[in-house]
């Protein structure tokens, strides 16, 4: 077995990580980010609710949903 | 003895490094990660998407976030949240996870298993079982010495050492 080199990274301009957020929003849960979003710091959606909203939800930057 | 950096971008680096290192591991995947401002607090990093780990039917998913903060020793990441989850045949297995901002009240480290046990109105799935913080090295261990994931790299004991001794 080789060692292998490192994964790669790609980093993401706070714009491409918006339009991420997005994509994986529409995806994982069939809503746009923008939604989901404002769904969750409104309560209407726990971030326990399922592995696919946790996840989702931890794109969004903390500041987005602090209490 | 926790590893300190002369500069925040410096310190930024030593932490996707060691991450990137530790997740090819177990996958080929690449990791996203919002750009690193030094103004932008709090950051995020992630991998791509949920990865196949190689030698059967397992899976990771990986999220982190963190800030990078300065003592009297110069710079370095602490992490803010976490979500690590190992799948198995398409559904989720365990997942650790550390959200302490937002509405949950959950906010100390916890995890759940997919375990169809009903206690009481409650599926023991639902429910949030205390850990202390879970590092990431953590979870690619377990992934590789008890559930049998085959490791990509033959380094990847010393990779975890490093990792759990930060």
């Amino acid at each position: 077995m080789a060692t292998r080199t490192d994964n790669e990274i790609r980093e993401l301009s706070p714009e491409e990580w918006d339009q991420r957020v997005d994509e994986q929003a529409r995806k994982r849960l069939g809503m746009s980010g923008e939604e989901f979003e404002r769904r969750l710091n409104a309560g209407e959606i726990d971030i326990d609710d399922s592995p696919d909203v946790t996840r989702v939800a931890m794109m969004l930057p903390l500041h987005a949903t602090q209490k | 003895m926790p590893r300190r950096s002369k500069t925040p971008a410096e310190a930024v680096e030593h932490y996707r490094g060691r991450t990137v290192r530790l997740l090819s591991c177990v996958t080929s995947v690449h990791v996203v990660a919002r750009a690193y401002h030094l103004s932008d607090t709090p950051h995020e990093l992630e991998l791509a998407d949920t990865a196949k780990m190689h030698g059967g039917p397992l899976s990771i998913d990986v999220a982190e976030e963190y800030e990078v903060r300065q003592d009297a020793d110069g710079w370095r990441v602490a992490i803010l949240g976490y979500l690590y989850a190992i799948g198995y045949e398409g559904r989720e297995l365990v997942s650790y996870h550390w959200h302490p901002s937002g509405h949950s009240p959950i906010t100390w480290p916890h995890m759940h298993v997919a375990a169809n046990v009903q206690v009481g109105d409650r599926w023991l799935g639902k429910v949030h079982l205390p850990t202390g913080p879970v590092g990431l090295e953590r979870v690619v261990a377990l992934a590789i010495t008890e559930l049998g994931a085959k490791p990509l790299r033959d380094d990847w004991e010393r990779l975890i050492r490093e990792a759990a001794a930060r």
